[in-house]
């Protein structure tokens, strides 16, 4: 190998780990609601990209500066978060983990249709902040569009980790997921905690889908699938319940990814992402950062 | 019969069971009592395999049995239950027991097939027997889940039986029982000790274990303090302390 | 006419389809790897009729096997996991097949014509039933006396202890290991068996659309397979077969007058169906009573 292609190698892992931000976040979110629930919300990632779209429709409505749509897309996400939660979790036996997959698996349907319906299932253009900025670091160029958006991924992380473990909030949410019975006794509302969950990680989620928009520079209903899988993959090689994992994970999926389809080309990057999950299923289960197993 | 040696079990910083020893002889009803939290549904855990014990062996009729996985023990001959009940709550009452079906000795009794796509008559009778023996057999085609509470208690001993145990482990048989319930349950106990099953019972109802066991032994922080005849138990000081607290002492 | 017919036809398939992960959703485990071993079904008979020119039930036989052995070669490192665990391996797996057939090339000349998988064009021109002069009609028959066999051998071994071993460990994996069952066997056991019907199922779907690729065995065709079982319940296989009736005979044909609208109806009836009958269409409840209505009081009856 030569020094221009090791440049190119690292120049597209670093492109990588950039966007991996988004798939950190998504990876967050699932996780989150496991962690809380001990359920799998299938919505998520069409959650997210739903909560991005919903943004442009209203940002074609009003005259707002194009650096709203993230806010915007942050505070759909919350909203779709919570019906999200009332539609498919509220009315549904808990102990029943089948119904729940099911249901959130027809929200995934729904809210895909629905952006169909709503754009003719044409591709839009997303605002791209920063694409003309372009950042040299050494032989490296960092695209200004990409660091924007992994920027923005970090804040809202440790935003997020500041929310869990420092505020009675996230106390709350942590008992309620390790002791869900004993939290109720102790006067903290199961069902309020839920709800908050989803209206956090559906903001996370709108941020991400406005993130990924962003990156890309369009949005598309076809993404949904393709990311609620890199999602979950993301959560499982993590570690469920993590959220460092998640990052983690979320960068290094990043970044292989990219890697990937620079040495073997687009159509076969997925390939070998699925074969290090199939990796780490078999030689750590547990994912990067597993959990002690308790007794019980 | 069986013997525990050493027994111990951590969870992290917590030791479940600690260092415990324990023999229970073939044919012998023994008391496994202990305030709450100290050890005993852990142990009945680390018999059946649930999970691996962090240091210690346990044996089953001499043969080391530490590292067989949980169905393999069954098969040998260990039954339990379960003190919160966990029966098979959509399947029949009836199909209860022939899942459970799974000892050595039905291995002998009929061919691959036969055990997994028929039943033999031997073993339908067998069921029927059992069923009878709980006075569920009108219950026979009721999903198991909608049984009343004392019905389900019924039921789990008499999925633990169905299995043909040699030893039968109960943890906390009497939980939720009304005073007429526990009566039925000493008399079943007292039966079942004539066909030579060995049961080791845990027990929070101080008047079955004293009732019904040859012997008692008592944990308290993952330890056994005290180990003997019933009389002897109720007698002892320390097991006292460790139920009451010490200012508590009668 | 023919319309009927090709709509049986898809019926027969995807019940089928919907049959094999009922085998796996009764262990209790959900797999999203049921697409997968369609997939290898589809392409592994496709080309042993075009390119081998095998007769097709030998072919069918095959695709069965390998279906079965990848199944059970996936369950034993998938099945360690549980839960969503289980459910991200299994989509990562039925992606993994996909991608697999996306870049797959397996080409032979046949006159000026090339013939065989070719990568993301897919995989054209699986002419066993027009070249061996199969009407229609006598397809969907085929089908169906293949499906027919299966829910007969399905329901038969719901009747069996092997059924009520495969629901035990459904309900409650420690309950069942505390009664001497094998769990990883029995899993691994349902997924052998859940792998080869959809063997047989991508089989019959290679040959009746004749041309078959890549992105129609996606994540979308997995959460089909699992969706006609668990709408329907679980408690016998007629539910799978009325959910897939419904869902591609009224959902998708019955309503094609409604055009697009029909996939938003589809995803909220989902959320729906769930809301209202979280077991499932016929549940244990449900058939219980069935049974009552049509044989009452049997007392002797077996189980």
């Amino acid at each position: 190998m030569d020094y221009l292609d090791f440049i190119d190698t690292i120049q597209s892992i670093a492109d990588g780990v950039l966007f991996g931000a988004t798939y950190a976040l998504l990876g967050i979110g699932f996780t989150l609601i496991f962690g809380v629930m001990h359920k799998i919300n299938l919505s998520y990632a069409a959650a997210s990209i739903g909560a991005a779209y919903a943004s442009l429709l209203i940002l074609a409505g009003f005259k707002v500066p194009p650096a709203f749509v993230f806010v915007l897309s942050a505070l759909c996400g919350g909203v779709i978060g919570g019906l999200v939660y009332w539609i498919g979790f509220k009315f549904i036996p808990l102990n029943n983990p089948l119904a729940t997959l099911m249901s959130t698996l027809g929200l995934l349907l729904l809210i895909d249709e629905i952006v169909v319906h709503t754009t003719q299932g044409v591709p839009l253009a997303y605002p791209v902040l920063f694409s003309d900025v372009i950042i040299p670091a050494g032989p490296f160029n960092l695209r200004g569009d990409l660091i924007f958006v992994f920027m923005l991924g970090c804040i809202c992380m440790v935003l997020l980790l500041l929310l869990i473990y420092r505020t009675r909030l996230g106390i709350a949410t942590r008992a309620v997921s390790q002791q869900p019975v004993a939290s109720a006794l102790c006067g903290i509302s199961t069902t309020r905690v839920n709800i908050l969950t989803f209206v956090i990680t559906g903001v996370l989620g709108g941020i991400a889908g406005a993130m990924i928009g962003a990156a890309i520079g369009m949005l598309s209903p076809l993404l949904a699938l393709p990311l609620t899988v890199k999602g979950l993959i993301v959560c499982v090689i993590g570690g469920l319940g993590s959220i460092p994992g998640a990052i983690l994970a979320g960068l290094l999926v990043g970044g292989l990814e990219n890697l990937f389809q620079f040495w073997r080309g687009v159509s076969e990057r997925d390939l070998y992402i699925m074969l290090l999950l199939f990796i780490f299923l078999v030689f750590r289960p547990g994912g990067l950062f597993a959990t002690a197993p308790g007794r019980d | 019969m069986l013997e525990l040696s050493g027994l111990s079990k951590h969870f992290g910083g917590v030791r479940a069971v600690d260092g415990v020893n324990l023999k229970v002889g073939r044919g012998d009803i023994v008391g496994l009592i202990g305030p709450n939290g100290s050890g005993k549904s852990t142990i009945v855990n680390l018999i059946c395999g649930l999970f691996p014990p962090t240091a210690g062996n346990v044996l089953l009729a001499g043969k080391d049995i530490t590292s067989l996985p949980t169905h393999i023990r069954v098969g040998m001959g260990i039954a339990r239950t379960f003190q919160n009940i966990r029966l098979f709550g959509q399947l029949s009452v009836w199909q209860n027991l022939w899942v459970a079906q799974n000892s050595d000795q039905h291995r002998k009794d009929g061919s691959f097939l036969k055990r997994w796509l028929g039943a033999p008559g031997a073993a339908r009778a067998e069921i029927d027997r059992t069923l009878e023996f709980f006075n569920l057999e009108k219950k026979r085609d009721e999903l198991a889940a909608n049984l009343s509470f004392g019905e389900q208690r019924r039921l789990e001993m008499a999925r633990a039986l169905a299995a043909n145990p040699s030893l039968l482990l109960l943890d906390e048989p009497a939980a939720g029982m009304n005073a007429e319930e526990i009566e039925q349950l000493d008399e079943r106990i007292r039966t079942l000790r004539k066909t030579g099953i060995t049961i080791l019972l845990i027990e929070h109802h101080m008047e079955l274990v004293m009732a019904v066991t040859d012997r008692v032994a008592v944990l308290n922080f993952g330890q056994k303090i005290a180990d003997g005849g019933p009389a002897e138990i109720q007698a002892n000081p320390q097991v006292r302390e460790a139920y009451l607290g010490s200012s508590n002492v009668k | 006419m023919d319309f009927y017919l090709g709509l049986i036809q898809i019926i027969g398939v995807h019940t089928l389809l919907g049959l094999s992960a009922y085998c796996v959703l009764q262990t209790g485990q959900v797999s999203l790897a049921q697409a997968g071993f369609f997939a290898i079904g589809a392409y592994v008979a496709g080309m042993l009729t075009v390119l081998g020119h095998w007769p097709l039930i030998p072919a069918l036989i095959v695709a069965a096997v390998l279906g079965g052995a990848t199944a059970c070669a996936v369950g034993f490192p998938a099945l360690r996991v549980k839960g969503l665990m289980l459910v991200v391996a299994t989509t990562a797996f039925g992606e993994a097949v996909r991608l697999f057939f996306f870049n797959f090339n397996y080409q032979l000349e046949r006159g000026e014509l090339k013939i065989g998988p070719h990568g993301g064009e897919g995989f054209r021109q699986i002419r066993y039933f027009p070249e061996n002069g199969w009407s229609t009609l006598e397809v969907a028959i085929f089908i169906w006396v293949i499906v027919v066999i299966v829910m007969a051998a399905l329901w038969w071994m719901d009747r069996t202890r092997a059924g009520a071993v495969l629901r035990a460990v459904g309900q409650d994996e420690f309950a069942s290991q505390s009664s001497g069952i094998n769990i990883t066997a029995v899993k691994v056991t349902a997924m052998t068996v859940g792998g080869v019907i959809a063997g047989i199922g991508g089989g019959l779907f290679a040959h009746y659309t004749t041309h078959i690729e890549h992105v129609q065995f996606g994540v979308a065709l997995a959460s089909f397979a699992i969706a006609y079982p668990i709408l329907g319940g679980l408690s016998n296989v007629f539910g799978t077969l009325i959910a897939v009736i419904f869902i591609q005979g009224f959902l998708i044909e019955g309503l094609r007058f409604m055009g697009d609208w029909r996939n938003l109806l589809f995803g909220g009836l989902i959320v729906l169906a769930m809301n209202v009958r979280p077991r499932g269409l016929i549940d244990e409840n449900t058939s219980a009573l069935f049974k009552r209505a049509l044989w009452p009081r049997k007392d002797r009856a077996g189980a």
